[in-house]
């Protein structure tokens, strides 16, 4: 690079280097106002929807203006007027010599972006576990009053949907940016850009669903069944246009990776030859571009009912809650999937490389993994059992519900076919996968009670039902994205994660998860509904039991947040492949530089090569 | 030991770590589930009970296979060396063994489906042959039962034992679920359309209605009483309330 190139990148000019996460908060802030003070000014303020329309309008401003400021609509807006991105932008936009600088940026490096859906990740996670800390300790004795019934409705929705959306950011985001990308030998992600874009987007949408309980007034679950949802307050706006949001986020995150693994590959990376990671990633990226789209209509829908006075969902003008049940299914069963692939992927990997042994049956699983997508959208109505719509139509979906279980068994197969007669090697990563396959086998069969009508006829909209969803997020796909994050962080940071604190948050939210959701399995049982603010007596145990359980899960989760920030800072240094996995992520150094590879290698086999390859 | 004997000694070990969890489940099941469970009073409820003890005993082989192999891995498979292990063996798949696992959960899949739309079969009968009907509204935070063919109407909910009960459900505002949690019997008020759903109580005594749909502020107390009483007594209960709209 010439001497000119570079001091115009260092000193260069231009409102692209003047935009970082603080000047998008403060532009967020002023488009907002503006939108909230013009809504304000034009709009008829005796009309129905006001109040509703001000709250939307609002939120779009926030958006918009928070995208503008962070620079998403620069780059098109130079193309547009004819000056395109000369290198120099292009170099600062990767994050170039920017240091710290650019993990506040529109950086559009792939491994810069990850580590941002690490961050980004933990907000979620990490508010949303603060609100169930809320509800349990609500829940600790029977008429308890921690907080009122009012703002306890509004934690239930918000907790379910910030937990949802961190679950399915959590290992599809930090890793199938960060090292996807480099497991296929590619440079950086197909589109860098909307990678940067879809990464703010998401960072753009956290703060309404805060704000949204902030002021509150909601309670429609995070289900937001209608007509509950027409009731709450204006609250509910700001939580569907961050779901909005997130939809958009989250089709421009999938349409990415999709394209990255089709299209990015080095010379032999045949799709057989491709890590489980990267298929798995493509599968759930594909699922969410089918389910998501259902989030964002029925959002919109829901917004048109109390904005403009239509009737989509509203009995009394001629619309069906069940109708806002089926888009509102037709989105969330597969999106357990979303979830839930990624961070199989990565257990699979984990499992491999940690066994000393080569994946077992690598075609099987994909076609496993292939059927859980199938499947998953053919499944939406067995949530609506019990809801009164189409009593005929419950044994077709008893059908395909209990199918899926085949290919879910499949992935257990594969996991136990892996480690079968390994040299079993237990370092974190591995403990977690290991508490994966405890964890997954309770909330899989406890699925295959739900399925069958007369169980689900009694046990729908208890907390049996909540404690066998919390041991598929909780105890699967949270303990894969722990396992995730132990196993590739030496390749982020260049160390490991305190080995002794692991450990120690490992135990407390194992026995945590098994302590809360086994007794909340009892409550079920014994006939509690869910989403009570407070309880009769003969619930009592079980539900004190929960909370300390609940406790304990926070604990371990502090202690791992404590293991994560000092390892990051000072943790044992790792070198750049020290499980000795044979994927392309660990043969790049450490840390890995700005576009991966100098020469991209040529691939001649899959990377679970174990116990074959004669080097 | 060449490690043909080490790896037939390992089946032995999971064969009989499967075995112990396995009764353990089965044990859990039959006698767990249904002292956890409320006492049913309808046979739809037994048989919702009967099948969470049959699918706990169906499953408990497979989640027993599952810790066994991790069992065994964790004590016999682990490495105790320093340092990355040495490669394991290179198994790449096992045609005998994906296929037996793809039969056998298939076959497990089958039964699921068999029981459980005989199941349904059976449980129909109460709704077509129904003696008796009920209006349930749900409001805001209360139940209200209509009695058909009468102008009685009560918050507590009375019913006759032995009789075939259909309740046609509905709502005045949002969406709430109705459920007798003794009798095994859900179904949701919506509002602006009736759903139906059947029951046979078969137990006189008091038992409880609860809402199952989050529907606002006192979603928690909306709950209610249902009284099973003899025909006799139901009978000279209705004919003293007074008519009421």
């Amino acid at each position: 690079m010439n001497s000119t190139l570079e001091q115009h990148h260092v000193v260069g000019g231009g409102l692209l280097r003047r935009l970082n996460f603080g000047t998008a908060a403060v532009s967020g802030l002023i488009f907002g106002f503006i939108a909230w003070a013009l809504s304000h000014h034009f709009l008829d303020d005796s009309g129905q929807g006001f109040a509703d329309q001000v709250t939307v309008l609002t939120g779009c401003g926030w958006v918009v203006g928070f995208l503008l400021g962070i620079g998403a609509l620069t780059g098109p807006g130079k193309w547009f007027t004819g000056r395109d991105q000369n290198h120099a932008d292009e170099m600062y936009l990767a994050g170039k010599d920017l240091g710290r600088k650019r993990y506040f940026q529109y950086t559009t490096d792939h491994k810069v972006v990850g580590v941002q859906y690490i961050i980004a990740t933990m907000v979620l996670l990490g508010a949303g576990g603060i609100l169930a800390m809320g509800i349990r300790t609500n829940l600790l004795t029977p008429g308890n009053h921690f907080v009122n019934q009012q703002v306890y409705n509004g934690f239930l929705g918000v907790h379910g949907m910030l937990m949802i959306l961190g679950l399915i950011v959590a290992v599809a985001g930090p890793w199938a940016n960060f090292i996807l990308p480099i497991q296929v030998g590619a440079r950086d992600m197909a589109f860098p850009r909307l990678n940067a874009l879809s990464l703010w987007t998401l960072i753009a949408a956290i703060p309404l669903l805060l704000g949204s309980l902030a002021i509150g007034a909601m309670d429609m679950g995070w289900v937001t069944q209608g007509p509950i949802s027409d009731q709450s307050g204006i609250g509910f706006d700001l939580f569907a246009m961050s779901i909005i949001t997130f939809t958009i986020s989250t089709t421009v995150a999938g349409v990415n990776t999709i394209c990255t693994v089709l299209t990015m590959r080095t010379k032999g990376m045949t799709m057989e030859r491709l890590p489980i990671f990267a298929w798995a990633s493509i599968f759930a990226a594909g699922l969410g571009l089918y389910a998501f789209p259902f989030f964002l209509v029925v959002m919109s829908l829901n917004l048109a009912d109390r904005m403009v006075g239509t009737s989509f969902f509203i009995a009394s003008g001629g619309g069906t809650g069940w109708l806002q049940e089926n888009l509102f299914w037709l989105m969330g069963h597969p999106e357990v999937y979303v979830i839930l692939l990624p961070a199989v992927g990565a257990i699979l990997e984990i499992a491999s490389v940690f066994s000393r042994k080569p994946l077992f049956s690598y075609r099987t699983v994909i076609g496993g993994m292939a059927g859980l997508c199938g499947l998953s959208a053919l499944v939406w109505a067995h949530h609506m059992f019990t809801t009164g719509w189409a009593p005929t139509l419950g044994g077709p979906f008893m059908l395909t519900t209990e199918l899926i279980s085949i290919p879910t068994g499949v992935i257990f197969l594969v996991l136990l076919g892996t480690i079968w007669r390994g040299n079993i090697w237990m370092k974190m990563p591995m403990i977690w996968v290991f508490g994966f396959i405890v964890n997954f086998i309770v909330g899989g069969i406890t699925g295959i009670y739900l399925s069958d009508i007369p169980v689900d006829n009694q046990m729908h909209g208890t907390m049996f039902v909540v404690a066998h969803f919390h041991y598929v997020f909780v105890g699967s796909v949270l303990f894969g994205a722990i396992g995730a994050l132990f196993y590739w962080f030496p390749k982020v940071s260049g160390r490991f994660i305190d080995e002794k604190m692991g450990r120690i948050s490992f135990w407390l939210v194992f026995i945590g998860t098994h302590v809360t959701f086994i007794s909340m399995f009892v409550s079920g049982l014994r006939g509690m509904s869910r989403r009570y603010s407070s309880y009769a007596l003969i619930f009592e145990h079980t539900n004190f039991i929960t909370t300390i359980g609940a406790y304990m899960i926070m604990a371990g989760m502090l202690v791992l947040l404590g293991a994560v920030i000092t390892s990051w800072r000072s943790g044992e240094p790792s070198g750049p492949n020290p499980w000795g996995g044979k994927s392309l992520e660990w043969m790049v150094p450490t840390p890995v530089p700005l576009e991966n590879f100098e020469v991209l290698p040529v691939i001649t086999s899959d990377p679970y090569t174990y116990g074959e390859a004669k080097s | 030991m060449t490690s043909n004997d080490n790896h037939k000694n390992n089946l032995r070990q999971i064969f009989w770590i499967w075995l112990a969890i396995t009764v353990f489940g089965v044990v859990v099941g039959i006698y767990g589930t249904p002292w956890l469970m409320p006492t049913a009073a309808s046979d739809t409820m037994h048989l919702s009970i009967l099948t969470m003890v049959v699918f706990t005993v169906a499953a408990a082989p497979v989640a027993a296979l599952v810790y066994a192999v991790v069992i065994v891995a964790l004590t016999k498979w682990r490495y105790r060396g320093e340092g990355i292990p040495p490669d394991g063996p290179p198994i790449r798949g096992n045609n005998p063994a994906t296929s037996a696992w793809l039969v056998v959960s298939t076959l497990l899949t089958v039964f699921l489906l068999v029981w459980g739309l005989a199941l349904l079969a059976v449980d129909n009968g109460a709704e077509s042959k129904s003696e008796m009907t009920i209006d349930v509204t749900g409001q805001q935070w209360v139940w209200s039962f209509g009695y058909a063919g009468t102008q009685v109407h009560s918050h507590d909910l009375f019913l006759p034992v032995d009789t075939d009960v259909k309740f046609e459900v509905t709502s005045k505002d949002v969406v709430h679920g109705f459920w007798i949690v003794q009798m095994g019997i859900k179904v949701n008020a919506n509002p602006g359309a009736i759903t139906t759903t059947a029951v046979t109580p078969n137990r006189v005594g008091t038992f409880d209605i609860r809402c199952t749909e989050i529907c606002g502020l006192n979603h928690a107390f909306m709950v209610t009483r249902v009284h099973v009483l003899t025909k006799k007594n139901f009978e000279q209960w209705l004919a003293s309330q007074p008519a009421t709209n």
